[in-house]
């Protein structure tokens, strides 16, 4: 029986948990940031990412690792491919809340009249990464499926961000501030974005098909 | 030094010198052999009558080449049947045990057997074939007994890898396995003739103790004094050696004669087993190769 | 669709009492290697002996049930098993060359099935080495003994021994479970070589070496044919949970 392999599975595991609280912890904090203006989560935010990038090289290792040491096949060798290409969604995820959370700290940016109702995407982004994270720690197929139909919403919230900003770029008199907020819409559609790949990798995990 | 490494020391120590005593004792004997065969030596006993013993030293190949003739083929085929025919059970291992002790039975039994069937059944007078055949019956069981493990031996996938190139059994047998067992096979045909030389008391009766041959008859097999007519009398060297101890002892050279005979015979016997084994090493070394 | 180049029908087989292979069904298709995997006494060895009736050597083995090559059952007596053994070849476990010269050797075979002509075995003993990629290291040994040879360069010959009669199918029993890794990796490439003009079953403890070069593959587990079907469709997404628990070494 492959008890030490066992372990390390499970070691994996937790590691993925981890990451995903990390993640999910940096977009919620980040978003916040983003309307409070309160500086002290945005510095937090960017502490944030550097234990998830800390703990995605971790990942990383250990899953290559188990790939040369243990030839893995059928589940183990999906856990261990999925946790490999979804570590890297999570990271980049980790590196959006902290460029949020940049432009808070740098750039002075607060939402005050959220014209481009970036509430509303942030709550759907922030939401697929949630589901997404427990998709994939639970392999719940249901839930995956969801994260990824979901992104229509938020694609479509930049498009009318974009459209609104087309419309209105000359009668508001801070194309600067336009500009970050622009920004911030298409992180929120990048989330949405890496939020549908941790989907499509939990369901990797379950039926072994690679998406498309 | 630990305990187990002194007796280890100890117990090596003692192999070897039950080894080197051994061969020692082998050494002196022969050499003792030789060294009494050569001290009495007469020019005369190289001749062919008189106290010459050629006549003998013919009689001896002759009967160990008819003895051969017979219990090689008989004593391959019986192995093989053994090792690869015969079911495995109670019937073949009782087979097996008698065949083994059927070489093992004091040869003057078989002697007297080997008198009652070819002398007195046939009616016909001691002679060498006689001779060669009771030989046959000591001798084909340790070419069977070898001939049977020999084969048993090979590893099975010798025979697998015949059949499944779509051989038959038959010659799987006989371009496969009897070739490979060749060289076990020959260190059984060494033992059988080791018996034709040696032999004395089984062909006392048989072979006979006397030899009337003339030379210029040779090719003449029919001739009842030609060298190669099997159905002639024909005593052995050792034989001779008995002989020459017992009823010869009329002869003033007999002790000397007998000497001498013993000598030749160790020597025929041994240059016999040199040049066998030297051929089953070659062929063990062409089978197995080197590179 | 691929042809089948042998078909396993509801196949059992017995060795006296014991029921060692239950309703086998199986399609061997055609220029593809089909590897064999299970834990050791699950039967699949047994299988693969049964595909050129080497298991007629074994006393107390019954078949029912039908295995038929290109359409011909092997069993029912419509195939000299001389002939099935011909054109269904096998290369063991261990290598096994007999115990004469390396021409010899592959020579044995075209001698056995009547051929005498001296530059025609001259002619097989070369192509066949060169089917086996070996003609360049024995070029200039062939009348040395084949037990000199490393084990890697042993198995190459048998292959090759093999490849001399002019088989169709080629039934590999573990061939380099006694080879190093080297030789190993040699066997495989051959293997998928060898492909092109052969059908070959293989038989392997290494999955690994399953991954790597079978097209389908087989698992069974005592006498069952739990799962068979494209090698990476079994490794990665077995169907059976038995499967699955074997490959990925938690049981057996």
């Amino acid at each position: 029986m492959r008890t030490r392999f066992d372990k390390e599975l499970d070691h994996l595991h937790e590691a993925m948990e981890e990451i995903g609280q990390l993640c999910k912890e940096s977009i919620s904090e980040s978003t916040d940031t983003l309307f409070t203006g309160n500086y002290h989560e945005a510095e937090d935010t960017i502490n944030l990412h550097h234990r998830i990038h800390k703990a995605e090289r971790d990942i990383e290792e250990t899953c290559l690792r188990l790939l040369m040491e243990q030839q893995p096949v059928a589940t183990d060798l999906r856990i261990i491919s999925a946790s490999l290409k979804a570590v890297y969604d999570l990271e980049r995820i980790g590196e959006i809340g902290a460029d949020i959370a940049d432009l808070v700290l740098n750039e002075h940016l607060t939402v005050a009249n959220d014209m481009l109702n970036l509430k509303s995407m942030s709550q759907i982004a922030t939401g697929m990464v949630n589901d997404a994270v427990t998709a994939l720690a639970n392999q719940n197929v249901e839930l995956a499926k969801a994260v990824i139909d979901r992104d229509d919403q938020v694609d479509e919230g930049f498009d009318k961000a974009k459209a609104f900003l087309i419309n209105n770029f000359n009668k508001d008199g801070n194309p600067e501030y336009l500009i970050n907020l622009m920004m911030v819409a298409k992180y929120f559609e990048k989330i949405g974005d890496h939020a549908v790949n941790i989907a499509k990798w939990s369901l990797f995990v379950t039926t072994g098909k690679t998406g498309r | 030094m630990s305990r187990a490494k002194r007796k280890d020391r100890l117990m090596t120590g003692i192999f070897y010198a039950i080894g080197w005593i051994m061969l020692a004792f082998l050494l002196y004997l022969t050499l003792t052999i030789i060294f009494d065969g050569l001290k009495g030596f007469q020019w005369d006993f190289l001749g062919a009558a008189g106290n010459g013993i050629f006549d003998q030293f013919f009689n001896t190949i002759y009967l160990v080449f008819l003895s051969l003739l017979v219990s090689v083929p008989i004593g391959i085929g019986a192995g093989v049947y053994l090792a690869e025919y015969a079911k495995e059970g109670k019937f073949l291992t009782i087979f097996e045990i008698s065949i083994e002790s059927l070489s093992s039975l004091p040869s003057i039994v078989i002697g007297l057997f080997g008198y009652l069937v070819f002398i007195m059944w046939t009616g016909m007078s001691w002679n060498i074939l006689a001779g060669a055949l009771t030989i046959s019956i000591l001798s084909i069981p340790l070419i069977t007994t070898e001939t049977n493990n020999a084969i048993r031996a090979l590893p099975v996938e010798y025979k697998e890898g015949s059949l499944g190139l779509g051989a038959t059994k038959s010659e799987t047998i006989r371009k496969v396995l009897i070739p490979a067992a060749m060289p076990q096979i020959l260190t059984g045909v060494i033992m059988a003739a080791g018996r034709g030389f040696g032999e004395a008391a089984a062909l006392l009766y048989t072979s006979g103790q006397s030899t009337y041959i003339n030379w210029q008859n040779f090719w003449k097999v029919t001739s009842p004094t030609s060298p190669l007519n099997p159905f002639r009398s024909g005593e052995t060297l050792s034989l001779h050696i008995w002989v020459m101890r017992t009823e010869g002892a009329l002869n003033p050279s007999a002790t000397q004669i007998a000497n001498f005979t013993s000598a030749v015979l160790v020597v025929l016997a041994l240059l016999f087993t040199l040049v066998t084994r030297r051929i089953s090493d070659r062929m063990r070394k062409r089978n197995n190769g080197g590179n | 669709m691929m042809e089948d180049k042998i078909t396993i029908e509801k196949l059992n087989l017995y060795y006296g009492d014991f029921h060692a292979l239950h309703d086998i069904n199986m399609h061997i298709q055609k220029n593809e290697i089909t590897a064999f995997i299970g834990p050791s006494g699950c039967g699949k060895s047994t299988l693969l002996r049964s595909l050129n009736r080497m298991n007629d050597l074994v006393e107390g083995c019954r078949i029912d049930g039908s295995i038929k090559l290109d359409g011909t059952d092997i069993y029912n007596g419509d195939l000299d098993v001389t002939v099935l053994r011909q054109r269904v070849g096998m290369v063991f476990q261990r290598p096994n060359p007999f115990p004469m010269s390396v021409y010899d050797n592959v020579a044995y075979g075209p001698r056995i099935h009547g051929i005498t002509d001296k530059k025609e075995l001259d002619e097989i003993v070369e192509t066949s080495l060169k089917q086996a990629a070996i003609w360049d290291d024995l070029k200039d040994r062939l009348k040395k003994s084949a037990l000199g040879l490393s084990g890697g360069q042993q198995q190459r010959l048998c292959i090759a021994r093999a490849l001399a009669v002019k088989p169709e199918v080629l039934l590999m029993d573990e061939p380099t479970s006694a080879l190093d890794p080297i030789s190993t990796s040699k066997i495989e490439e051959l293997a998928l070589e060898l492909k092109k003009n052969y059908t070959i079953v293989i038989v392997t403890h290494n999955m690994q070496q399953a991954v790597r070069i079978s097209d389908k593959t087989g698992f069974f587990l005592l006498g069952d044919l739990v799962e068979f079907g494209e090698t990476d469709q079994l490794f990665s997404m077995p169907k059976d949970e038995r499967t699955e628990k074997y490959i990925t070494g938690r049981f057996g």
